[in-house]
């Protein structure tokens, strides 16, 4: 290996940073070509864990039980706001069967003595004390015994009062180029809309979890979490440990979509509450606790000014978004796609991060983007009605055919072809039809939405490969499948550079141990960091494995060849099992490790997608039917169709449900969320499914190191609430001041 | 106060002590397939069978189970991979995996019942099982495979 540090940038939801990559300058894999004949990428292969997931057997982290594990509980708060009068620690530690509890006072114990629990809570749900204790009942009944009194202090919820009363997080700000005032007062066609777009809450159906065990100073910690390797760094961090003294496990997370990550509340209460005990101690959110604080994609309220020439051209973009943030967190970029998504030199976006008593908002699939494309995408419709234009045909007309912001290229982009493909799949030229009086008295209509995301991935990210002497290849990643496949495209990628069947290949993942390290499982940017990584390692195996089947069969190694298994001379005279070479390893493993290389310079990397949704409208009952939506998502090369189908069928659904069914309720009164629970948090259920049609433009992106793949775990959510909105208003000619669709909202609408 | 349970055919006494069957499966008898998410009865993960019927073990209060044949996804899951779940890994019929369990159990007792459902039979059966990660067009196609029909 040549190492050398280069600099180049990282990208995680559109945040850029300038970090130290190390590339190895002697790893001369090569791109796969566009049109190559792979064997294995691009062909459907189920997960590799799929017959320990249906029987039961694979174990979460609510599931590690340990050797006298106790068992916590947490006390939350009931208010919006409060302050701590007082709180009975010693009677919660006299209740039988409790051994440990911590409370507002206590701070993470060792040397950061940072706080931990909240003496004066800022939201319903906040964590007051947590109790641990042989058995989750004692524990609860330690956290009854806890008798919390609490002075109930003002709470804001609402953002326009919050907005008035300008609390914010930090400062809004002004994302502007050109003269979008200017352009709009001299444009010849111009509309508007407004939007308030629902709180949605991620709901992983296994709840943020944690257990915790100490060995010494060496601590040990299964997470449910997206990001491992965060959780290792935080746990060190918090503390204050050396990295490679904490060891994270996360071999099966129960759903993730954002809000699971690094180390979260629950590992670092399970720690200390362990390091208190001396024993291992499991933090298991209830649905209760989680639906109050596993987090949510925050409510906003966003207004869209378009001016455009009457040829279709837009001239002028002004956007502005206020977000109810909660008590902080990242701001996401609600308003990129008003930034980013057409052509225009005169553009405005204003962002007002509202402050609210509310948990602070985190990551929840496509976090901003989503919900900002619900909105732009609707205005972009309004205008194609204002300028009696196909709303598909304004969109191509807008085509930006380089990155707004920056000037540079894309390093690829299929959105034309996404669009023609998404038309033909979706009948999208006979349209108008669906608008004809109906028999069953339902109004039908059809509506699309463009999509854009980041996805390119990048460095650091590593793999080791090691094939033993009967001819069995285990990749050593440092993902966590959090039910993506990830795994198993890793499977395919390896199988394939090393020309041995998929049976033959395993990965492991989900441990921090090996130091073998992948990235986060968020931002879309797995596939495309983790493939590159695992080609690399596999394609120096597979070197060193031709150069001793060069050796074995005496033969110029340039000759050889290995595939399904095999390996074969170019003349036909050798054609022997890949076991004939590595059954003389014996104990030995030829050992192979690669790391992903930067993206090229001079490029910004984005995905691109079109959906077309058609819906039925019942005016009487107020109820909106999915009957089909067409997602075409650009997201180059596809390594493992069924499980990409996959992705995209559950980006769909969680965006349909953004436009029908979800929506955190917050009682203005109190400012405590009524309905934080599974019963009245309205998720989808296999009844309210459309027909999903999914196509790609299969074209790989020949400027991303080795494999052409970008992420696909955004795109699909992000377009899908616009597309039905779209269609909804297609079908009855009114459009929704507010999303979700219910029945209300609708009925009001239609009046 | 002791009872008895009939769990996967075999025989345990366990001391309830008001819990719910959920907590006694999980916690007394280390059966940790079966799934806590919600423990409302509003989401399936823990879907056990209950005389074949699916049942959320989660409400059902363990003392309620005497007397009655209680199969869980290991009770399921001895020999083979039966024709559900073998459909369910071909299908691709899961994602995260943590629903998946009580999907089994309930596409198992539906097909005991109706051995060649309808896309509506399936979608009754079926909507009291929740999957967070959106599997649910798989897991269709899934039960419409293991009944002969996919």
């Amino acid at each position: 290996m040549t190492a050398r540090f280069v600099k180049t940038q990282k990208e995680m939801e559109g945040r850029y940073e300038d970090v130290w990559a190390l590339v190895d300058e002697s790893d001369d894999t090569e791109s796969w070509a566009p049109d190559a004949e792979l064997a294995l990428v691009g062909r459907p292969a189920p997960r590799q864990d799929g017959a320990a997931r249906v029987a039961g057997r694979v174990r979460f982290t609510v599931d590690v039980t340990l050797a006298g594990m106790l068992h916590a509980a947490v006390l939350r708060s009931p208010a919006a706001h409060g302050r701590v009068r007082s709180l009975d620690l010693e009677a919660a530690l006299a209740t039988p069967g409790v051994r440990g509890v911590i409370g507002p006072e206590s701070e993470l114990s060792l040397t950061t003595r940072s706080p931990l629990l909240a003496t004066e809570p800022a939201y319903a749900g906040e964590a007051i004390a947590v109790v641990a204790a042989d058995t989750l009942e004692a524990a609860r009944a330690g956290v009854a015994a806890l008798a919390l009194d609490l002075e109930v202090l003002p709470h804001l919820v609402d953002m326009q009062e919050g907005l008035n009363e300008q609390r914010f997080t930090k400062d809004p700000t002004d994302d502007a180029r050109g003269d979008a005032e200017a352009a709009l007062a001299a444009a010849e066609v111009t509309v508007e809309l407004s939007l308030d777009t629902p709180a949605q809450l991620q709901t992983p159906l296994e709840p943020h979890a944690a257990v915790a065990t100490w060995d010494g100073d060496l601590l040990t910690a299964w997470v449910s979490t997206q990001g491992m390797f965060t959780a290792r760094d935080d746990l060190a961090m918090a503390f204050g440990l050396r990295t490679s003294d904490v060891r994270v496990l996360t071999q099966y997370v129960g759903g993730g979509f954002g809000g699971k990550q690094g180390c979260g509340f629950e590992a670092l209460a399970a720690a200390e509450l362990s390091r208190v005990t001396g024993r291992p101690v499991r933090l298991v959110n209830d649905r209760h606790g989680e639906q109050l604080d596993g987090g949510r994609r925050a409510a906003t309220r966003q207004s869209v000014r378009l001016g455009a020439k009457r040829d279709g051209t837009i001239t002028a973009i002004d956007a502005d978004a206020v977000v109810a943030m909660g008590q902080g967190g990242w701001i996401f970029p609600v308003l990129i796609p008003a930034r980013t998504l057409y052509r225009c030199a005169d553009v405005r976006a204003l962002t007002f991060p509202v402050k609210t008593n509310l948990r602070p908002q985190n990551a929840f699939r496509a976090p901003g983007v989503m919900e900002g494309t619900a909105a732009f995408e609707q205005a972009i419709d309004e205008l194609a009605l204002a300028l009696d234009m196909d709303p598909l045909e304004l969109r191509r007309t807008n085509h930006a055919d380089v990155d707004q912001v920056s000037g540079s290229p894309y390093s690829s982009k299929q959105l034309l072809a996404c669009y023609d493909l998404a038309a033909e799949l979706a009948g999208w030229a006979t349209r108008d039809e669906l608008r004809e009086p109906q028999p069953d008295g339902l109004l039908r209509g059809m509506g699309c939405a463009s999509q854009i995301w980041w996805g390119g991935g990048g460095p650091p990210s590593h793999a080791t490969v090691r094939l033993d002497a009967e001819g069995n290849a285990t990749v050593i990643t440092g993902i966590q499948d959090i039910g993506t496949g990830t795994l198993t495209s890793a499977q395919i990628v390896a199988a394939e550079e090393l020309g041995l069947p998929l049976s033959h290949v395993r990965v492991v993942g989900g441990d921090t141990a090996p130091n073998v390290y992948g990235p986060v499982a968020g931002g879309s940017q797995t596939t495309p960091s983790v493939m590159p990584a695992v080609r690399s390692a596999a394609a120096k195996v597979r070197k060193t494995l031709l150069q001793l089947a060069g050796d074995v069969f005496e033969i110029a190694v340039d000759d050889l060849e290995i595939r399904d298994g095999r390996i074969r001379s170019s003349d036909g005279a050798i054609d022997a099992e890949v076991t004939e070479v590595t059954e003389k390893l014996g104990d030995a493993t030829i050992d192979g490790s690669g790391s992903r290389g930067p993206n090229p310079d001079g490029f910004v990397v984005h995905t691109f997608g079109c959906q077309i949704a058609q819906v039925a409208v019942d005016a009487a009952l107020g109820e909106v039917k999915v009957e089909r939506i067409v997602a075409v998502h650009d997201v180059g090369r596809i390594v493992n169709p069924l499980a990409a189908s996959s992705q995209v069928e559950g980006g769909v659904l969680q965006g349909m449900a953004f436009a029908l069914t979800e929506e955190l309720i917050v009682d203005p009164t109190t400012g405590v969320p009524v309905n934080a629970h599974l019963d009245d948090y309205k998720i989808p259920t296999i009844a309210d499914v459309p027909e999903i049609i999914i196509d790609y433009p299969h074209v790989p992106d020949a400027n991303l190191p080795t494999t052409g793949t970008k992420g696909l775990g955004e795109p699909p959510i992000i377009p899908t609430a616009a597309a039905i909105a779209n269609a909804f208003a297609h079908a009855t000619g009114r459009r929704a001041a507010a999303l979700p669709l219910t029945r209300d909202r609708v009925l009001e609408t239609l009046a | 106060m002791e009872i008895t349970l009939d769990v996967n055919g075999q025989t345990y006494s366990v001391v309830p002590e008001g819990r719910r069957l959920l907590a006694v499966l999980r916690d007394d008898l280390e059966l940790l397939g079966t799934k806590l998410a919600c423990g409302e009865g509003a989401c399936g993960a823990c879907a056990v069978l209950v005389d074949g019927r699916p049942v959320n073990a989660c409400l059902l209060l363990a003392e309620a189970a005497e007397g009655h044949e209680i199969v869980t996804i290991e009770g399921l899951s001895t020999g083979r991979a039966s024709a559900v779940q073998e459909a369910f890994v071909a299908e691709d019929a899961l994602q995260c995996g943590f629903c998946t369990p009580g999907q089994i159990v309930s596409a198992t007792a539906l097909l005991e019942r109706v051995p060649q459902p309808t896309r509506e039979q399936i979608h009754e059966a079926m909507a009291g099982n929740l999957c967070r990660c959106g599997a649910y067009p798989k897991i269709e196609r899934a039960i419409l495979r293991a009944a002969g029909g996919g």
